[in-house]
């Protein structure tokens, strides 16, 4: 990999000095020997191509979306909804009330008569006739960027709609150009499900129950994860927010133990939830055999009982020796490729594993909206530079629920345990890359352009947006996004269903035919009139 | 329970995009250029993953990557960033400057900007073309005719005694809306076979369904180039296919009225009358007659339309989508006896209602036109009416899952199928394409139910037993 060192400064050199200056410290060389720095969760540089989205998308795209009993009502002009609309791929199924919009999509559709006069009045308006036509269990609003602006009072108009209509209204600020990337709206969503919905539910006390964190059920992965969990005999509460419900989520704090499987969108809600409640969490991973496997048993010592660690074992055989196979036959077929990821905030250091057990190794990741504990894990916290993008974005505080808090084991106990399993801990991506391998953030489509022609990768797992640049050069490029149309990808059955779509799309034949009969040199042109002056290859 | 449509205040499932959606596709079709859209960052993501999921192609579309600050401090400074950033890294000959709600809202001209950018960095070569595009300001129909006539404006600007010029008699601009790339295709062949020096706006015939195995270039080498776009002003005449946007919107207006230009707005040439209306017009600006190629097309699709009359006139089908081509979509069931019953568009745009409560009348058919509508109003007269067919993009899917009505994709976006790109419906050949579909999508009913309803309607008895 002494080759990656040469593909950072030819990155670099692109760029005019400004923009080299900030690019420079979004990347970096793994060298397991030092303390590696990365700087993230800053502002997108104007102009490059980046992937990132706005501070709307992470709330209602990825947040609030997946709750499938609440219709949930864009205020703003039409296009944030719409392209919104079924997206993101997240599933849902109903509930015994019978109630799931997620095939829906909502909006105010403000005109420009809206904008200047203001739009409660619509929104009221249209809460009104959700409420009449689909009878939700709740509804959220959310902020598009001219809300905000013309000072449209969204909260107003949510808690008068809760009244008139006696079911919750949840009303979110998440106006497009707040904070930095998708990021600021995981927070805001979440900070508010905090305040209103977590814990406003009295809840059955279950055995061995436990609550999904951070899991959006695209493609179902959320439904494969908890096939596993129940056939081992868990009790699933509440998934938050993939498949989710307002019920599950408003009972969700009764639950013994919280797993969060994407740290980034909501590692201070199962910090607040543990401080609020006295419910742990722990970091998982269901991605890939080893992985799920081993978020099992730590899932399973957890609650020290006999009886459900023996039937982790028995469901982990059973579960694993029906795939073993067919995963032998698909390695031998990838071992030796290489895989660049470049996904969200948490998928391209979960899938690594994944990858790994295909014989793939991962030669570059990097998140789009990721903050530096992501990267260099969360021991990083209390050193992160608070800048005004982040000040922007409240944060709650909490303090402890007298009534609903509870220890579900001794403190002494739990203290045991946080020494061999990741209670409160996650040490990022940085840690799990090979020496020589790149770390890089906020990829842009340069960014890409060079490192797919400089390294050749086997597979890029990324998003639509960039994935037909990189298909264009005779890559196979994997949707890690929303999974092109496929998934599960999670648990047992979903690291089969991973392993054929990317063996059956890296292997294709059509990839055979790139150099057509009458070329047989590489295709290799003239130069490229760009400024980096490189070769033009294909 | 009261009817959808009565209610007004809430899109369900809307049937239209926003602005800058249309103007971004616009400059796709001009050689050498990006777009840049002044607004927060997730309007030119969400942009760039619709319009690639539908062409299944790169598409690079950047940002001024509007914060807090900006919106606050006014955004000149992230949108000048931004163009100067754009230009060192892509290089593009022009750059189309498009807002967005935000930049809009809070007052930021960008016309103004353009200016400044260009008084401020006199060695940017690129040409600055801003085009205001605020979301709730339209459709994205709207937004693709701005950004047309802001391109064909910026190399036309008025002059004096421009209608006195001389003008080329052979060249043709044909101004092209709701195309795919195999219909911008078809549009250039049509024009060849005319011997016309045809100047086809925009043109992202190769852009967006570009070649495997050419090197890939970051920035866009196809579509009209500037120099068609400066000479357009001297062509013999304007042909604008598309007959619905209003006026001040319409590229070959502004060319009428700025240089001379002569102009014939046509519907598009979708189904084989309105493909008679282009040829005709076309033979009438190269002073031929149609070419034998087309009259052989014209004969095979009307040979196609026999050969398929039978199933069509059992079809029964809801068209919607873009505007023009809705319009065209109803005018290609009406004339193969397919009943349109629902013909609806998003756009608000009384024309649509007008010009298709005309083509009904003239027909003497009984269909319901809607404009400014939602997906959820019309589903709810899909089911009213018994319709058996849907024409119209990929969002129709939602009703073909719940309901199981079929669905024929034609327009944009196609998001669930491969090949949105490469459907031809234009022409006489795009014509006899989509109507084979139709059809065979309609024989299609009859097979799947063709032994069941045999059995249950003579053999009831058995039916039950087995």
């Amino acid at each position: 990999m002494s080759g990656n060192k040469k593909v950072i400064d030819k990155i670099l050199d692109v760029y005019p000095a400004k923009v080299m200056k900030n690019r420079k410290e979004h990347m970096l060389l793994k060298d397991g020997g030092k303390i590696q720095e990365i700087a993230a969760n800053t502002r997108t540089i104007p102009g490059i191509i980046t992937n990132r989205g706005c501070c709307y998308a992470g709330c209602k795209g990825v947040v609030i979306g997946p709750i499938v009993d609440m219709v949930h009502i864009v205020h703003g002009p039409v296009g944030c909804s719409y392209y919104a609309w079924g997206t993101r791929r997240n599933k849902g199924k109903a509930r015994e009330n019978g109630k799931n919009f997620l095939n829906y999509c909502f909006t105010t559709d403000m005109q420009e008569s809206d904008i200047v006069f203001g739009g409660e009045k619509k929104l009221m308006a249209a809460i009104d006739e959700a409420v009449e036509i689909f009878n939700p269990r709740a509804i959220s609003i959310s902020a598009t960027c001219p809300v905000g602006l013309i000072g449209d009072d969204i909260h107003k108009v949510a808690k008068n709609a809760k009244e008139k209509h006696g079911i919750p209204v949840l009303s979110f600020s998440c106006e497009g150009y707040k904070g930095v990337s998708q990021s600021a709206g995981h927070h805001i969503a979440n900070n508010k499900l905090m305040q209103e919905v977590v814990g406003t539910m009295d809840a059955e006390k279950k055995t061995f129950s436990i609550n999904l964190l951070g899991e959006y059920n695209i493609g179902g992965d959320e439904w494969e994860i908890s096939r596993v969990l129940q056939k081992i005999g868990y009790n699933v509460v509440c998934t938050m927010t993939g498949n989710g419900s307002y019920d599950d989520i408003a009972k969700s704090h009764n639950a013994d133990l919280n797993l969060v499987q994407c740290h980034r969108s909501i590692n201070y809600i199962a910090d607040m939830i543990e401080t609020k409640y006295g419910l742990p969490w722990m970091k998982v991973n269901f991605i890939g055999v080893e992985n799920f496997t081993q978020s099992l048993r730590n899932m399973a010592k957890f609650f020290g009982d006999p009886e459900l660690l023996a039937r982790t074992e028995e469901v982990i055989a059973e579960e694993t020796s029906d795939i073993e196979e067919e995963m032998e036959t698909i390695r031998q077929k990838l071992e030796g490729k290489t895989a660049v990821l470049y996904v969200g905030g948490s998928r391209a250091h979960h899938y690594q594993g994944l990858l790994k057990e295909l014989g793939i190794s991962t030669v570059v990741a990097g998140y789009e909206f990721a903050h530096r504990d992501d990267y260099e894990g969360r021991d990083i916290i209390p050193y992160i530079k608070i800048d005004a993008d982040s000040r922007n974005i409240e944060e709650i505080k909490v303090e402890k629920d007298e009534k609903n808090y509870f220890l579900r084991i001794p403190e002494d106990r739990l203290e045991e345990l946080k020494k061999e399993l990741p209670f409160n801990q996650y040490e990022g991506l940085i840690k799990d890359m090979e020496d020589g391998s790149l770390v890089i953030d906020d990829l842009n489509h340069i960014e890409t352009e060079i490192i797919v022609k400089a390294l050749k990768p086997s597979i890029v797992g990324s998003g639509v947006k960039d994935k037909y640049i990189i298909q264009k050069m005779g890559v196979y490029s994997k949707q890690l996004h929303s999974y092109d149309y496929s998934g599960p990808y999670a648990g047992y059955k979903g690291a089969i269903n991973f392993a054929r779509d990317i063996a059956a799309g890296m292997l294709t034949p059509a990839w055979s035919y790139i150099t057509a009969p009458w070329r047989k040199e590489p295709l290799l042109t003239g130069k490229v009139s760009n400024m980096e002056g490189a070769e033009s290859a294909c | 329970m009261k009817e959808r449509s009565s209610y007004a205040d809430m899109q369900v499932n809307p049937c239209k995009m926003c602005m800058p959606m249309g103007a971004s596709l616009a400059f796709l079709g001009i050689a050498g250029s990006m777009a840049i859209i002044h607004g927060s960052q997730g309007c030119s993501t969400y942009i760039r993953r619709h319009i690639a999921g539908h062409f299944n192609e790169p598409v690079d579309i950047a940002s001024s990557s509007l914060t807090e600050e900006g919106t606050v401090y006014g955004g000149a400074r992230n949108l000048k960033a931004g163009v100067l950033n754009l230009t060192q890294l892509y290089q593009p000959r022009v750059i189309g400057i498009l807002t967005s709600c935000l930049a809009e809202t809070i007052g930021d001209d960008v016309r103004r900007f353009a200016k400044e950018i260009r008084l401020e960095h006199p060695e940017l070569v690129a040409d600055l073309i801003p085009v205001p595009t605020p979301g709730y300001g339209g459709s994205q129909t709207e937004g693709y005719y701005a950004a047309l006539r802001g391109i064909v404006a910026h190399y036309n600007p008025p002059e004096a005694d421009s209608w006195k010029r001389s003008r080329n008699p052979r060249r043709v601009n044909l101004v092209a809306s709701s195309a795919t790339c195999a219909d911008l295709r078809e549009l250039k062949e049509i024009l060849d076979s005319f011997g016309l020096e045809g100047v086809l706006l925009p043109d992202y015939s190769d852009a967006l369904d570009a070649p495997f195995g050419e090197p890939y270039e970051k920035l866009n080498p196809y579509g009209t180039t500037v120099e068609e776009v400066q000479g357009m002003k001297v062509a013999a005449a304007t042909v604008e296919l598309g007959v619905l946007v209003e006026e001040s919107l319409s590229p070959g207006m502004y060319l009428y009225e700025q240089h001379g230009v002569p102009l014939y707005r046509i519907p598009l040439p979708v189904g084989l009358e309105c493909t008679d209306r282009l040829l005709e017009v076309l033979g009438d600006i190269a002073g031929m007659e149609t070419p034998l190629k087309y009259k052989m097309q014209r004969g095979r699709l009307l040979d196609a339309m026999i050969d398929s009359h039978k199933h069509n006139g059992l079809g029964r089908a809801a068209v919607f989508g873009d505007m023009e081509l809705a319009y065209g979509l109803t005018r290609l069931c009406a004339e193969n006896g397919i009943k349109p019953l629902v013909a609806a568009t998003g756009t608000a745009n009384q024309q649509f209602s007008l010009y298709m409560g005309k083509l009904l009348e003239e027909e003497g058919l009984e269909g319901e036109v809607l404009q400014d509508t939602d997906f959820e109003v019309i589903r709810e007269r899909i089911l009213d009416r018994g319709v058996n067919v849907m024409v119209g993009n990929s969002d129709g899917k939602f009703i073909w899952e719940q309901d199981g009505i079929d669905l024929v994709r034609v327009g944009f976006p196609i998001h669930d199928h491969v090949g949105g790109q490469r459907q031809r419906i234009f022409g006489y050949a795009g014509a006899m394409e989509l109507l084979d579909r139709i059809a065979n999508t309609l024989l299609d009913q009859k097979h799947r139910h063709y032994r069941k309803t045999m059995l249950e309607t003579y053999h009831a008895k058995e039916a039950v037993e087995s």
